[in-house]
């Protein structure tokens, strides 16, 4: 423990804005994954398991993309829209025969797919660790923002990150698309009664959370190196946001993405050999206090 | 597989026994056209996170069996290699390892595991009495420490102790030179950094007294992201940084961290740099870090060492790492020590291994050296350089002396109770 | 959970006489399995034999009680891996530090699973369905990185190093490979009845009765929670017995004995058996541990072998090995009787 390392940050602008910022671009690249995880719970009521091999092809494809046109707006495209076919694929084809039946055999197919998706990483690019590379753009030197440090590629992320949070959210409030939606997600039989088409709208869904995922693995892979596994630690970071923020709630997830982040960033500083376990702490907390998460409702 | 394992089956295991009777009639005549071949056991790491560990020490492994089968193999008999996948969890490293001795009939073992999984098949080898080469764990203790040690199982990889002697003596005389008296590390949480990252601070407080380490960071082995590690180290503004991250870990690193521009801001001091699989990866390779030499083939700079290295490009058309070269030195130990004592017993190679002297590409002076009391490789390649971002990645070495390797060696040793 | 479930619940309900009947045939079958067990070392001179029955030991009571959990109280547990490590870790270090007999330090480590169990498990049971899942899942990480930062102790990612001393007793040298098998199989299988009788018990029956309806059994007076929290702390000490054998196989103890990987391969090997018998994890365990070995031997590709393996149990068949051949067996004896 080194609690004066903490308080002195505290105590100083400078390192409270760093601090704070590395906080945000940790929670808002997370917010992107748990945000697919969320949405495809709160309308399939599936706890997509194998979410964290979207942001691993996400990335994958982003670096392909980005070595054949050196484009990078073309290798972010990319990495979402081919996460987001891979999706609805794997939703149309595999998790859609598993939707009657028990929650253990969904985590099942999930599973598979987690050890199959890694194979087929290994196969295709090989089991050694990769690097896309920061694009020429980005190579800048750091902007100081009141005595802290933040680079500009981050605040692209962070940019990014919070158009996808509030595209979303009004997107599922306003739209006549996020009315069916939430109908779908409240009660499927009765949306689909009404004549809607609910296997395309579980089928978009999925797609829209691999696709989050995918861009989220996108803007990761020029900062983060790349392996097969590498969804992995992703996965269970934005599954401890989910649980914290609330299953299905999108508010949740943006807000259990920014804790999760701060803890980490100062967690760092306070806790330097505990700040995974702070993590997994603070998740027992919000679920022993309230069970449903932080936003979460007892419909969910 | 299941010929063994149900009483079911016990047909076929008669069957098989048939044909073994079958195939010691027709010994004789077999024996004289080729010797039996002896099997090599080598459990390690071919999937997930690590994969490359298993690939590069397998790739090396059976680039080296192939010369040595063609000079005869083991006192004649050929080596054939079985190579398992343990996925990096040690109790299916421990459970491979038996396997492949009792089930598989490996005589020799050569554990290409990496920390844990090294510490399992160590007791594989305890409980079997087979010889056992680890090749890939660095920690010291496996080695040093004489409650882990047995007579049957050897080491030729490096050890944490002589890289930190060497990294902390060169750090020093850097630090002297350029007056940095504010350290931070930033090193990966496990067993192997914070040993390595705290025998590296011993010694470069020693040699360079006035040194003072004012940050420490340790971020999870396989974290994806360190941007709150990076950002720490440039609130505390230290004048140099260490860090024992290594592979993915170390160019995602790097990666975050040229974009806080924190090359320019710091001497950094990476141990792991100068391998391969680092080098080769990051786009952006700042200039000047220091790192100690892994595995590159312009250190030792002779054309033995080159050759190798192109041998191994050729053949599978990247560069060797780190665990390629120490994964070669097991092989070409036991060739060595299967000749001097003409034999391709287990317990007679152990003996002939023990002290034994070999040419190497990979030897500060063309030889690596079994250590008798100990068991471990000594005499190896080691010295630290500055990168620059392209090939030759390390244009100078600065070699580092075993003979002091040694003296502070047998002092820590002491200090730790080994000895 | 429910659909997957039937069988049991048609089984009568209150017929002591049946019942007594019933557990001297559970007793007198445990006693021919050990009997088998223990002489294979007799007949076959195969050590790789003796290592996967241990294996199967280990990993059989642990998928069984997790069983306990998943299939008869429909608590689905993330987090019982979570006994498994503590198993390992506590008779791991109990020998270690103290040179006490072995069957002391079992004894002590069963307790300190229970008193671990106990107080987790008084948390944890109150929450229902997924969110019960997470938050075992959230205590199984957080001992695991309890292990892995307390290094002092526990020795960190490395493990237990230096071997666990095994100290002969009562002229049994758990050092000796045919002792160890021994051993672990009289485990297995006392291990195996007692679980028989938790599940064949009165006290079983309220436990399905719980996972069919918690508020039905609470009309009728049943403290849910108290046995929740009864059948995960009786859950944890079989696991913890799991872990202990295999610390006894590897000499040591390692952090991933108490990772997560380790719950989900349990639930896989429920789910591989079948969750609606009492063996189908045990033959889910040796389905599993085959389907492991042999992959990995011949493959560097597991992933995908087993992926597609899982996808035929979810997809094709839907269910356990063991409740697919029994509904099988059941509907060819149906349709024998019509005929």
């Amino acid at each position: 423990m080194d609690l004066n390392a903490l308080i002195a940050c505290l105590a100083s602008s400078a390192c409270l804005v760093t601090q704070t910022t590395s906080g945000l671009i940790i929670g808002m690249l997370l917010f992107l994954v748990a945000v697919g995880l969320t949405l495809i719970f709160g309308v399939l009521k599936v706890v997509n398991f194998s979410h964290g091999a979207f942001y691993m092809f996400g990335a994958y494809f982003a670096m392909t993309t980005y070595q054949i046109t050196g484009s990078f707006a073309a290798a972010m495209l990319c990495g979402a829209a081919g996460t987001a076919i891979l999706g609805l694929i794997f939703e149309r084809v595999f998790m859609s025969r598993v939707y009657g039946a028990d929650v253990l055999m969904q985590l099942l197919v999930c599973y598979a797919f987690v050890l199959i998706f890694d194979d087929v990483v290994r196969m295709v690019w090989g089991p050694e660790f990769k690097s896309m590379g920061m694009p020429t753009a980005f190579q800048v030197m750091p902007l100081f923002i009141a005595g802290g440090v933040v680079p500009p590629y981050y605040l692209l992320l962070i940019g990014v990150a919070l158009v996808a949070a509030i595209v979303l959210g009004a997107g599922l409030s306003r739209t006549r698309i996020g009315k069916v939606v939430r109908a779908a997600a409240h009660n499927p039989s009765m949306t689909s009664a009404l004549g809607i088409n609910t296997g395309l709208i579980y089928g978009g869904v999925f797609a829209l959370g691999g696709m989050l995922a995918g861009l989220a693995g996108a803007l990761a892979a020029p900062v983060r190196s790349l392996t097969p596994g590498m969804g992995f630690s992703v996965l269970i970071e934005s599954f401890i946001v989910t649980v914290i923020g609330g299953m299905g709630s999108i508010l949740g997830a943006l807000i259990g993405a920014l804790l999760i982040g701060l803890i980490r960033s100062f967690g760092s500083l306070g806790f330097p050999l505990f700040t995974e376990g702070l993590m997994y702490l603070f998740m027992v907390i919000v679920l022993v206090s309230r069970p449903t998460g932080l936003f979460g409702k007892e419909v969910a | 597989m299941t010929r063994t394992r149900k009483p079911g089956i016990s047909r076929r295991s008669s069957l098989a026994l048939m044909g073994a009777g079958l195939a010691t009639l027709a010994a004789p005549w077999a024996a004289r056209a080729q010797a039996k071949a002896i099997k090599v056991g080598m459990p390690t790491i071919l999937s997930g996170r690590v994969a490359q560990l298993g690939t590069s020490s397998r790739n090396a492994v059976l680039l080296e069996v192939e010369r040595v089968n063609a000079t005869g193999g083991l006192a004649g008999r050929p080596i054939e290699m079985v190579i398992r996948d343990s996925k990096g969890q040690p109790q299916e490293a421990a459970r491979v390892a038996r396997e492949l001795v009792n089930t598989d009939g490996c005589e020799l073992l050569i554990d290409a595991e990496a920390s844990s999984g090294a510490f399992a098949v160590h007791e594989v080898a305890r409980d079997l009495g087979v010889l056992c080469i680890h090749t890939n764990s660095e920690t010291s203790s496996l080695t040093a420490d004489p409650k882990q040690r047995i007579p049957n199982a050897f080491r030729t990889a490096r050890q944490g102790v002589h890289d930190s002697i060497v990294g902390g003596s060169y750090a020093a005389s850097i630090a002297k030179a350029k007056g940095l008296k504010k350290w931070a590390t930033c090193s990966p949480d496990y067993a192997y950094g914070r040993d390595t990252t705290g025998e590296f601070v011993l010694y470069l407080k020693r040699f360079a007294p006035d040194v003072e380490i004012i940050s420490e960071s340790w971020p999870k082995l396989f974290q994806p992201d360190y941007t709150e590690v990076v950002t720490k180290v440039l609130q505390a503004r230290p004048q140099a940084l260490y860090t024992c991250l290594w592979g993915g870990d170390l160019t995602s690193y790097i990666d975050q961290a040229n974009i806080y521009a924190l090359f320019g801001q710091m001497e950094v001091f990476a141990v792991n740099m100068a391998d391969y699989t680092a080098l080769t990866v990051v786009k952006n390779l700042p200039k000047g870090i220091h790192s100690g030499n892994r595995y590159i083939k312009t250190y030792p700079s002779t054309p033995e060492n080159a050759a190798w290295g192109d041998a191994y490009k050729a053949k599978y058309g990247e560069y060797p790492t780190n665990w390629s070269w120490e994964n070669a030195t097991a092989i070409m130990l036991l060739a060595e020590a299967s000749k001097k004592a003409n034999s391709a017993d287990g317990k007679k190679i152990a003996e002939a291994m023990r002290g034994l002297t070999i040419k190497s590409p990979f030897g500060t002076d063309g030889t690596v050296t079994m250590r008798a009391d100990d068991q471990t490789l000594v005499g190896y390649a080691i010295g630290w350089g500055t990168t620059i971002p392209q090939e030759p990645y390390v244009p100078e070495v600065k070699p580092g002396d075993w003979k002091t390797i040694f003296e502070l060696e047998a002092e820590w040793k002491k200090s730790n109770g080994y000895s | 959970m429910t659909e997957l479930q039937a069988a049991p619940r048609g089984k009568p309900l209150n017929l002591p006489r049946l019942e007594t009947r019933a557990r001297y045939r559970d007793a007198l079958t445990a006693i021919v399995a050990f009997v088998v067990l223990a002489s294979l070392p007799l007949f076959f001179d195969s050590k790789a034999l003796l290592d996967f029955v241990i294996r199967c030991s280990a990993f059989g009571l642990f998928a069984t009680s997790l069983n306990l959990l998943v299939g008869y109280t429909g608590m689905i547990s993330f987090g019982h891996g979570m006994f498994f490590g503590l198993g390992a870790y506590s008779f791991g270090l109990i020998m270690q530090k103290t040179g006490v007999p072995i069957p002391v330090a079992f004894i002590a480590t069963l307790v300190l699973s229970a008193v671990a169990a106990a107080v987790i498990g008084a948390i944890c049971v109150r929450l229902k369905e997924i969110y019960f899942a997470f938050v075992t899942l959230a205590f199984q990480m957080l001992i695991h990185s309890t292990i892995l930062s307390w290094v002092s102790l526990t020795g960190g990612d490395q493990g237990l190093r230096g071997g666990i001393p095994r100290p002969v007793f009562l002229g049994i040298d758990l050092g000796n490979q045919v002792h160890l098998y021994v051993a672990s199989c009289a485990l297995l299988v006392i291990g195996l009845l007692l679980m028989r009788q938790i599940a064949q018990s009165p006290f079983g029956y309220t436990l399905r009765m719980i996972r069919d309806n918690a508020a039905r059994a609470s009309f009728v007076g049943i403290d849910v929670w108290r046995a929740k929290l009864t059948i995960f702390v009786l859950a944890a000490l079989f696991a913890s017995t799991g872990g202990v054998i295999m610390s006894l196989f590897v000499s040591g103890a390692y952090p991933e004995f108490a990772y997560w990987t380790i719950s989900g391969e349990g639930i896989f090997i429920n789910m591989l058996g079948g969750v609606t018998t009492f063996l189908g994890p045990m033959l889910g365990t040796v389905l599993f541990l085959i389907l492991n070995d042999t992959v990995t031997r011949f493959t560097e590709y597991h992933g995908i072998v087993l992926g597609i393996v899982i996808l035929f149990f979810a997809i094709g068949l839907r269910k356990g090995l063991m409740d697919f051949a029994i509904e099988w067996y059941a509907a060819r004896r149906g349709r024998g009787e019509q005929a």
